[in-house]
């Protein structure tokens, strides 16, 4: 899902640098003192995700989390993945520091638009079915629209746009999967030990 | 089903904590049961008077069907190619300069192997310099032996010409002795993040979360 650097054309990078500038702004300006900790351990368990590698499906792919982090952190999201994709870019050669603002935009894009689509399940008083189904959708979407992202960002370097999507798409099937019970696990497993992390912003 | 939140903010805040320790270490775990993740290097050795190139994802996979271009250093195309089932491709020395080539993995990855022209120029003085070589090994020795009779002329081409065949011995079994080793340093270049990327990774975050909050306190007290 880390695009190289190379790959891209440089009005691509400029502008997903821009966006994912205007992201991290939004996110550090909902940042509360007792959000920290809570975004530092999404920072660090998205940036060891990528370590473990998903071994089905044609190509090589490995676990993202967006959803799981976007989900329990919104905005906030994009300054944690935008720390977690440094230190990968830094430490693992993984994308690279001039595809970073790419990168952040399209992984922590999809992850904030989940937690608005799915952030109601977090509410104290949804049924653990709903619970279920939203949390494994999350984990599930996200990782799909960052595949779509990552067709379009090839697309407007110039690549075929259809078959580019569809190649990261199929080849992360497996990890949606995984993803979504991965999500839906943390969720419910959050949801009975520490309530509060979820309700996020809505408590003061 | 849900428990109900605890409204004592210190406990709270203690047991948030620790649930914060417990998150981390369950991640630790975690790690070594598969530590492989995906870019992709490319890595070219010369034999004789072609390239190899072997291509590979950092988990080992190799990649398969994958175009390769090589330019020359002034980004010149050169040839174009695709890697076969075992992720590797082979191609004849296209010309004597430093070469870059690079491997274009589907969904934007992208990695570079640059050749230097040293490399190349050995391989190249075995197949086309040779007759020169022996040609100018005769003037020169002609040239220097001036005095000399002629069947020293002859005795001393004689000798340049075992050397030559000497030294294309030696390239020779040295290309073959060398593959094992071209082969595990391809292996070798195939880097995976170990214990001490993840640490370090991980101890930034921390370092990260604790220059925030030491300024969001800051804040807080003014």
């Amino acid at each position: 899902m880390h695009i190289s650097e190379g790959v891209l054309s440089p009005a691509v990078l400029i502008g997903g640098a821009a966006f994912a500038a205007a992201g991290v702004a939004v996110g550090m300006k909902n940042l509360e003192q007792k959000d920290i900790p809570t975004v530092g351990i999404l920072s660090a368990a998205f940036f060891v995700a990528s370590l473990i590698h998903v071994p089905a499906g044609p190509v090589s792919a490995h676990l993202i989390l967006n959803g799981l982090v976007g989900l329990i952190l919104g905005w906030k999201a994009f300054p944690a993945i935008l720390i977690g994709l440094s230190l990968q870019a830094l430490l693992f050669q993984f994308g690279g520091m001039t595809t970073l603002g790419v990168n952040t935009l399209n992984m922590a894009l999809p992850a904030v638009i989940c937690h608005h689509m799915f952030k109601n399940s977090l509410k104290t008083g949804m049924g653990k079915h709903a619970v279920t189904v939203c949390a494994f959708a999350t984990g599930f979407f996200s990782v799909l629209l960052s595949g779509i992202m990552v067709g379009l960002s090839l697309y407007l370097t110039g690549e075929a746009f259809l078959p580019a999507a569809k190649l990261v798409v199929a080849a992360h099937l497996p990890v949606m999967f995984i993803e979504g019970i991965l999500t839906t696990t943390c969720i419910l497993f959050l949801k009975k030990v520490r309530p509060e992390i979820l309700e996020g912003d809505h408590v003061s | 089903m849900f428990r109900k939140n605890p409204h004592h903010a210190v406990t709270l805040e203690l047991k948030h904590n620790i649930f914060c320790l417990i998150f981390a270490m369950l991640w630790l775990l975690l790690i070594p049961v598969s530590v492989s993740a995906h870019n992709v290097t490319v890595f070219a050795w010369v034999d004789g008077d072609t390239i190899h190139t072997q291509s590979k994802f950092s988990g080992g996979k190799r990649v398969k069907n994958a175009p390769i271009v090589v330019y020359d250093v002034k980004d010149v195309l050169l040839l174009e190619g695709k890697t076969d089932e075992n992720g590797m491709f082979s191609f004849k020395i296209p010309k004597k300069t430093a070469l870059k080539i690079v491997l274009k993995a589907s969904m934007g990855h992208l990695a570079v192997w640059k050749l230097q022209a040293e490399e190349l120029g050995e391989a190249e003085s075995k197949t086309a310099a040779q007759p020169t070589g022996m040609k100018t090994s005769l003037v020169t020795d002609s040239d220097s032996a001036g005095i000399q009779k002629n069947v020293d002329v002859s005795e001393s081409t004689k000798m340049s010409l075992g050397r030559r065949e000497i030294e294309e011995i030696i390239n020779a079994s040295l290309d073959k002795k060398l593959r094992p080793i071209t082969e595990m340093l391809a292996d070798a270049m195939n880097h995976e993040p170990g214990f001490t990327e993840i640490m370090g990774g991980i101890g930034y975050i921390l370092g990260i979360v604790g220059i925030a909050l030491y300024f969001a306190n800051r804040k807080r007290n003014r």
